[in-house]
């Protein structure tokens, strides 16, 4: 039998197992240390299944009473039984929820009145402490996307500070001022996609910017004389692709780095070769081999402003913020 | 788990058999029926947070609640939950604000990326000093200010362990335009850039300290865009296949002085690339075309529309140059380029 090359073959039953096994490892320091962000965890770990068509590898209704039950009196969801809630775990959680198809289990106003409330003098806040970001620009507007309430939201006040985060060189920071960052460029462009403002977007110089990232070694960097790693194979891709313009990366060297990144052993994606696996870069690095239009596999097509498998955005009435791309971005 | 310099990380006892702590019945952690994450906990982290849980369940505000959740921090800065009962111990025990300043400073020497700590340091400094008393001072008696000059220090040394620290930047820059400390910035972003010619993060701070807070359509005036010019020419002499001080120079001069990239900065460069010391390296490398495209774009964007067919052309030969010779990593990219050249 021949040995699998990682850098050119999927190792898909290694990953399904990694991602099992996830809630098995007692014996990691790694494990109780991300207790806080578990929710994300999960979430992270389900777009990798779905995107290789595993759906059924972990079960769904124990996830779904897991999920549920990180659900507080305020609204919002916690990283975990008994955390505080945040913006962030209430995305992961709703996005968890809606791949389930468990979504009408949530009562959608408390969840709604929840991000609502972070929402202060246009922009939202990351949590009652008032943090301030792009990402949360973002997820309020995922959040009550998917839940059917944007409508709540103070839209205008958003893409306000989204704007004022645009930079010289045509990305994003994560305010204004921030330096350019391929993570909230991601955010900020997916942000404008919902709302259907994307023509404030400099979409040829962004698109510069975006192309840059991808180094000698195939990999993507996440702004310049930055070193490559595989989530921003997810960052940079996902922009590119909400752009129309993911087919200025050289897409066949990215996969292999990607595929170069795979842990052979244990399964599971590194940031790059030679590091330990997580479930965060096995995301990422999925979605962004599906976005890339790997062949080795047949993974499933990923939407870039959810990050969740398109037939399920589509399904759930989400896919429409297509139709609100610029005109004359349509070659 | 210590931290030197922290007193209220005490008896490293474990809980149970400390005298302080034997009126409280730890919880232990539920993870229900049919655990699909049982967490797996080390001893003395398991024995902490049951007694963290256990206060929070009280709703108890105490000092040795305060020292407990620091403890859970630091083994576990991320642990957002013990950062939130945290902050409201601070408020409802009115606690020294300066104290609790020195004990975010030694953490964050640990944990330099971690977003809490941060936003934590800026609420406690506004605190400390609010913006609206500082503002009615001149700056440099806010410069001299204890509180300030101890934060621009503690953001210059992290800044020194790790010159790209996207929150140490964030951060200063929250600082800076919160307290209006405008005046000494470039200064400092000269002395990061000379360190590091190459810190894309120092050339966007150079662009934030040069605006000063201003809207994006700011117009510079004539004189800071020659000085900015020969500031980036400066540094592209040093290393001219660096991405950062193109981008920046372009990116300032489309925005805010657009004749400056045909009056200024054209001629620089091009007298650059003709003087044989660094015509090699200027030729071979893509920011420099890449430059020449936006210059010519923007040239002929000041012509009559009849007039611009020979800018465009040069600039869509450039372009060709890129794709086939000089950049054919990002080849894809500049034949897309080319397409768009004069479109906007």
């Amino acid at each position: 039998m021949e040995p699998t090359d990682p850098r050119s073959t999927l190792l898909a039953d290694k990953h399904v197992e990694f991602i099992k096994r996830l809630d098995k490892k007692h014996d990691e320091l790694e494990y109780w240390m991300t207790e806080h962000l578990r929710v994300s965890g999960i979430y992270w770990g389900l777009v990798a299944l779905f995107l290789l068509d595993k759906p059924a590898a972990l079960d769904h209704q124990q996830i779904v009473t897991y999920i549920l039950g990180c659900q507080n009196s305020d609204g919002g969801f916690g990283g975990h039984t008994n955390h505080d809630s945040h913006l962030l775990y209430t995305m992961s959680a709703v996005q968890v929820l809606l791949m389930l198809g468990a979504l009408d289990q949530i009562d959608t106003k408390r969840v709604t009145d929840y991000v609502v409330g972070l929402q202060r003098d246009g922009m939202v806040s990351g949590d009652e402490w008032g943090e301030q970001d792009t990402r949360f620009a973002f997820i309020a507007v995922a959040i009550l996307s998917q839940l059917g309430t944007l409508e709540q939201l103070d839209t205008q006040g958003i893409v306000d500070y989204v704007r004022s985060a645009m930079n010289y060189d045509g990305g994003f920071g994560s305010g204004p001022g921030g330096e350019s960052h391929a993570a909230q460029v991601y955010t900020c462009l997916a942000c404008l996609a919902i709302l259907g403002q994307l023509h404030v977007v400099d979409r040829e110089r962004l698109s510069g910017w975006l192309a840059e990232r991808q180094l000698k070694c195939g990999g993507l960097n996440g702004r310049p004389q930055k070193l490559e790693d595989v989530c921003y194979s997810w960052w940079v891709l996902s922009s590119l692709e909400i752009l129309g313009r993911v087919h200025w990366v050289d897409r066949q060297k990215l996969c292999g780095f990607i595929l170069s990144a795979q842990d052979e052993e244990r399964g599971g994606i590194a940031d790059r070769p030679g590091d330990v696996p997580d479930v965060y870069h096995t995301c990422f690095g999925m979605a962004g081999l599906s976005l890339a239009g790997f062949k080795g596999y047949a993974l499933k097509p990923v939407d870039p402003v959810y990050c969740m498998p398109k037939d399920i955005v589509e399904r759930a009435g989400l896919g429409s913020w297509t139709d609100k791309v610029p005109e004359s971005w349509r070659e | 788990m210590r931290i030197d310099g922290c007193s209220d990380i005490e008896d490293p006892a474990p809980l149970a058999q400390q005298a302080a702590w034997q009126d409280v019945e730890p919880i232990a952690q539920d993870d229900g029926p049919s655990p699909i994450c049982p967490i797996a906990y080390t001893d003395e982290y398991r024995e902490m947070m049951g007694y963290l849980r256990a206060v929070m369940a009280a709703g108890e505000e105490s000092a040795r609640a305060l020292a407990l959740s620091g403890r859970v921090i630091q083994a576990n800065p991320g642990h957002y939950t013990a950062w939130v009962y945290r902050k409201r111990l601070v408020e409802a025990l009115a606690s020294d604000i300066g104290a609790e300043l020195d004990w975010v400073s030694a953490l964050s020497a640990k944990h330099p990326k971690n977003y809490q700590l941060w936003h934590h340091r800026e609420a406690l400094v506004e605190r400390l000093w609010p913006a609206r008393a500082a503002l009615a001072l001149p700056e440099d008696q806010r410069l001299a200010n204890p509180v300030l000059r101890r934060e621009l220090q503690f953001v210059g040394s992290a800044l020194d362990e790790d010159a790209k620290n996207f929150h140490a930047w964030s951060y200063r820059q929250w600082l800076v335009a919160r307290y209006e400390l405008w005046a000494q910035e470039l200064a400092f972003v000269d002395t990061m850039i000379s360190q590091d010619v190459r810190n894309n993060s120092a050339w966007n701070q150079r662009y934030f300290a040069v605006l000063r807070g201003r809207p994006a359509t700011t117009q510079l005036d004539a004189a800071l865009a020659r000085a900015e010019v020969a500031y980036a020419v400066e540094h592209i002499q040093f290393a001219p296949n660096n991405d950062s001080p193109w981008a920046y120079v372009v990116g300032l001069l489309l925005r805010h002085a657009p004749a400056a990239l045909h009056d200024e900065l054209l001629p620089r460069i091009r007298a650059l690339a003709a003087d044989p010391g660094f015509a090699p390296a200027m030729s071979s490398t893509p920011f420099y075309w890449s430059a020449l495209v936006d210059i010519h774009e923007q040239q002929a964007r000041a012509l009559p529309p009849a007039e611009r067919a020979p800018l465009l052309d040069e600039a869509r030969a450039i372009c060709d140059r890129l794709a086939t010779q000089v950049d054919i990593t990002h080849n894809r990219y500049w034949r897309f380029r080319k397409t768009a050249v004069g479109a906007a």
